[in-house]
């Protein structure tokens, strides 16, 4: 008999994931967490088009001013405001022989946080990469108006390598490195202050059979914030290499994982655990130092792990892929909390962490009604427990919450 | 047990009068033995009689019942009125579990995603299916035989002998001969056993398991089919995921049916099974032979001498496919990527099902 889940999963917690699907739709999934309610897609921007299919994407999260980069197909990249899904700027990036045409297109971007050629809130800086090795940084003026927009942007362009195709691209929490690997390319750690190569990885010796697999990295992350010296990359032969640029150039420490490639790499901010996603769909997680398996993620995942990211803040990751389910887990417990149905094959996920914050700021008139609308829900609904149910204490627990919320909005009234 | 019970609670009534005592007593043993289950006797003599009045009794119910439905029934139709509704049975199907991944007919996003699938273009009719069937590496008896019934199933179908190539190496060729799709018939043991089908150029690479097989020359009564492009009927692929193996299975055969040949193949999903048939149809008109009562009911809609009837007659061969995995891309067994593997922890229940 297989095994059913029989722990009772505590619900999703309050969050919410913008995703990115293969038509270029982005959706946004929320979650509210006091109500145990499941996640929902709140809204969904763009229309069905395979050519704006999302590649790539980056969000720079922070309380003022988010900004959303999207990569489409189509060679353009367009950097949107991840509050209202509104276009802020678009541009395309100019390589050298053909733009945007299937056997170059982009395969990474990054966003930039930081100040950086004096970037202010109505510029930005990105980072892109495409499958033959052109790397991209472009400066970008944003406007309000999408007309004249994409006029303004400076950029400056340079190779990564000389052959092969570039399949991951990360820029590490400083800003200031990012490493390229890819099918038949080391993985290389450039400085983007001088776009410079610092750094290259080297391929491992042969096996014991004097068999050499070819260099075929699939995904590739940083492991912890500050320090750029340190990288896990995932292979396309289902092996999971930790490297050290300070001490050797080949991997310090490689596993293998499952028999099918290693599609998305994820890294904990406790700067060891590390999240593994592959081929057929199955999803663990890692402690980097030693190498061993600290426990799968079992739930009916059924399609290749496209992409995994860590929520800042909570103890939650979500994973993402061709089995078009958006699912979030917790990481201690390792158990599913929800799955969404979003019916396309999904490109990327991406937190965005800053948004309750950002909700409490809403003019508080608004506010008031709302909650004065919630409290009427709930004491119906306390009223209804209290006939059904036996436990006071579950309703004694509401009634106490109402309450503070009451007086909460009480005081907004006065204010 | 039961009698154990009785005596406790003859202990318990000892209070009071004996009279009514007695009666309920008995009462309260023709109520046990109701409730009492046979399987709790141990003489079997007596276990077996028990048993056997039990089933007859619950005969007779069933059959009473069954009688007096037929005759509300009957005397509803006469009085004209509305027919007490028909039960139905409740099955595995009928019953299986919610599943979000349904497609809806209303869903701007499945189509959307349908005009720019893999397939769209065969579907389209912008390119007509032009199918390479292979095998494994041995291949003997069955093998052949199944293969060359279906290169008369698919039009536009060619067989190649699979010699010592990779599959890869295979699916390049085809893709430079401007094959649309490649079938890869798996044996084993002589026996056809899996069959792999991969859309090309770039589309999916679907791994069926195949199993109950009947070649042609073993059904009764089959027909030869005729050259002509057949209909296909597609029932039950529900989910998202049914609908994508659909639209692989449509993309095999030529979307323009020639109606004269009244040949139809059919690939009916039932329980994540898929089952191919291969008949061929016939209308006749029959004189029919119906007993007078019933003629003259019949007699104010339509003449009861003529009535058209379809007949079938199945041309073989039969098989069911079962989906084991759905990879991305073409087929590339180390690198590849799966939209959908089955995964033990997914059964869950018998009443989940993935097509």
């Amino acid at each position: 008999m297989p095994r059913t889940t029989t722990v009772e999963s505590s619900g999703c917690p309050s969050l919410r994931a913008l995703t990115f699907d293969i038509l270029g739709l982005i959706k946004v999934v929320e979650a509210k967490g006091e109500q145990k309610e499941a996640p929902k897609v709140v809204e969904k921007w763009g229309e069905p088009d395979a050519s704006r299919c999302v590649l790539a994407a980056s969000l720079v999260d922070r309380e003022f001013d988010p900004l959303l980069g999207v990569a489409r197909k189509s060679g353009k990249i367009e950097v949107l405001s991840p509050v209202n899904g509104d276009v802020r700027a678009s541009i395309s990036i100019e390589s050298q022989n053909h733009p945007g045409s299937a056997d170059n297109s982009i395969v990474g971007l990054h966003l930039f946080k930081g100040e950086r050629l004096g970037s202010s809130s109505r510029s930005c800086n990105l980072l892109t990469c495409t499958s033959k090795g052109q790397a991209n940084m472009t400066y970008v003026k944003m406007s309000e108006s999408l007309e004249d927009s994409g006029g303004e942007s400076t950029q400056t362009t340079w190779n990564v390598c000389g052959s092969g195709s570039i399949l991951c691209c990360k820029v590490d929490a400083d800003e200031s490195y990012a490493l390229f690997g890819g099918k038949g390319v080391e993985v290389n750690i450039w400085d983007l202050s001088q776009c410079a190569k610092v750094w290259s990885a080297k391929s491992p010796a042969k096996n014991s059979l004097g068999i050499f697999t070819p260099t075929w990295f699939t995904s590739a992350t940083f492991l912890c914030k500050d320090d750029h010296r340190k990288f896990v990359a995932g292979t396309n032969s289902h092996q999971v290499r930790l490297y050290d640029i300070s001490a050797q150039r080949r991997p310090v420490v490689s596993f293998d994982f499952r028999e099918t490639p290693i599609k998305a790499v994820a890294e904990d901010e406790d700067g060891h655990t590390i999240y593994i996603g592959n081929g057929s769909g199955d999803l663990a997680s890692f402690d980097i130092r030693t190498g061993k398996l600290l426990g799968s993620f079992l739930g009916k995942c059924s399609g290749s792990i496209r992409s995994i990211v860590k929520h800042p803040e909570l103890p939650v990751i979500a994973s993402c892929g061709l089995d078009s389910y958006l699912r979030i887990w917790d990481v201690k417990s390792r158990q599913l909390l929800s799955a969404v149905f979003l019916k396309q094959h999904l490109n990327s996920v991406v937190f965005d962490s800053k948004f309750s914050t950002r909700e409490a700021q809403v003019p508080p008139q608004q506010q008031d009604t709302d909650e004065t609308l919630q409290t009427e829900e709930e004491e119906e609904k306390t009223v209804k427990r209290k006939k059904a149910s036996k436990e006071h204490s579950g309703s004694k627990k509401l009634k106490t919450k109402k309450k503070s919320i009451r007086s909460k909005g009480d005081s907004n009234d006065i204010a | 047990m039961g009698r154990k019970r009785n005596l406790s609670e003859d202990g318990g009534g000892e209070d009071e009068e004996e009279r009514p005592m007695k009666e309920r007593r008995v009462k309260e043993k023709q109520e046990v033995r109701e409730s009492m289950r046979p399987s709790m006797i141990k003489n079997k003599e007596k276990r077996a009689a028990v048993h056997a009045k039990l089933k007859q009794q619950k005969k007779v119910e069933k059959r009473k019942k069954v009688k007096a439905r037929e005759a509300a029934e009957k005397k509803a139709l006469e009085l004209g009125e509305e027919p007490p509704p028909k039960m139905v049975p409740r099955t595995i199907e009928n019953t299986r579990e919610s599943d979000e991944t349904v497609c809806l007919p209303d869903d701007e996003e499945l189509f959307a995603g349908n005009d720019v699938d893999e397939f769209s273009a065969v579907l389209k009719n912008e390119r007509s299916p032009k199918i390479l069937i292979t095998t494994s590496r041995y291949n003997s008896t069955r093998g052949p035989a199944f293969i060359s019934d279906l290169i008369s199933v698919i039009p536009n179908a060619h067989y190649y002998k699979r010699g010592t190539y990779d599959l890869k190496k295979i699916v390049q060729y085809a893709n430079e001969k401007e094959f649309t799709s490649v079938i890869v018939v798996h044996t084993n043991r002589r026996e056809p056993d899996a069959l792999l089908v991969i859309g090309l150029p770039d589309g999916p690479t679907a791994h069926f398991k195949l199993s109950k097989l009947m070649l042609r020359k073993d059904i009764k009564n089959h027909g030869k089919p005729t050259s002509h492009k057949p209909e296909l009927v597609l029932t039950n692929f529900t989910t998202r995921l049914g609908h994508r193996v659909g639209r692989m299975i449509q993309s095999l055969f030529p979307q323009d049916p020639e109606f004269r040949g009244r040949r139809v193949v059919t690939f009916h999903n039932q329980r994540d099974f898929i089952f191919f048939r291969h008949h061929r149809y016939i209308f006749e008109t029959k004189e029919s032979k119906q007993k007078e009562s019933k003629g003259k009911k019949s007699k104010d809609e339509k003449n009861p001498q003529e009535r058209t009837i379809a007949r079938l007659q199945e041309c073989g061969p039969r098989f069911t496919l079962k989906l084991i995995s759905l990879q991305h891309g073409t087929f590339d067994t180390k690198g590849g990527e799966y939209e959908w593997v089955h995964k033990p922890e997914m059964d869950t229940s018998r009443r989940r099902f993935f097509l």
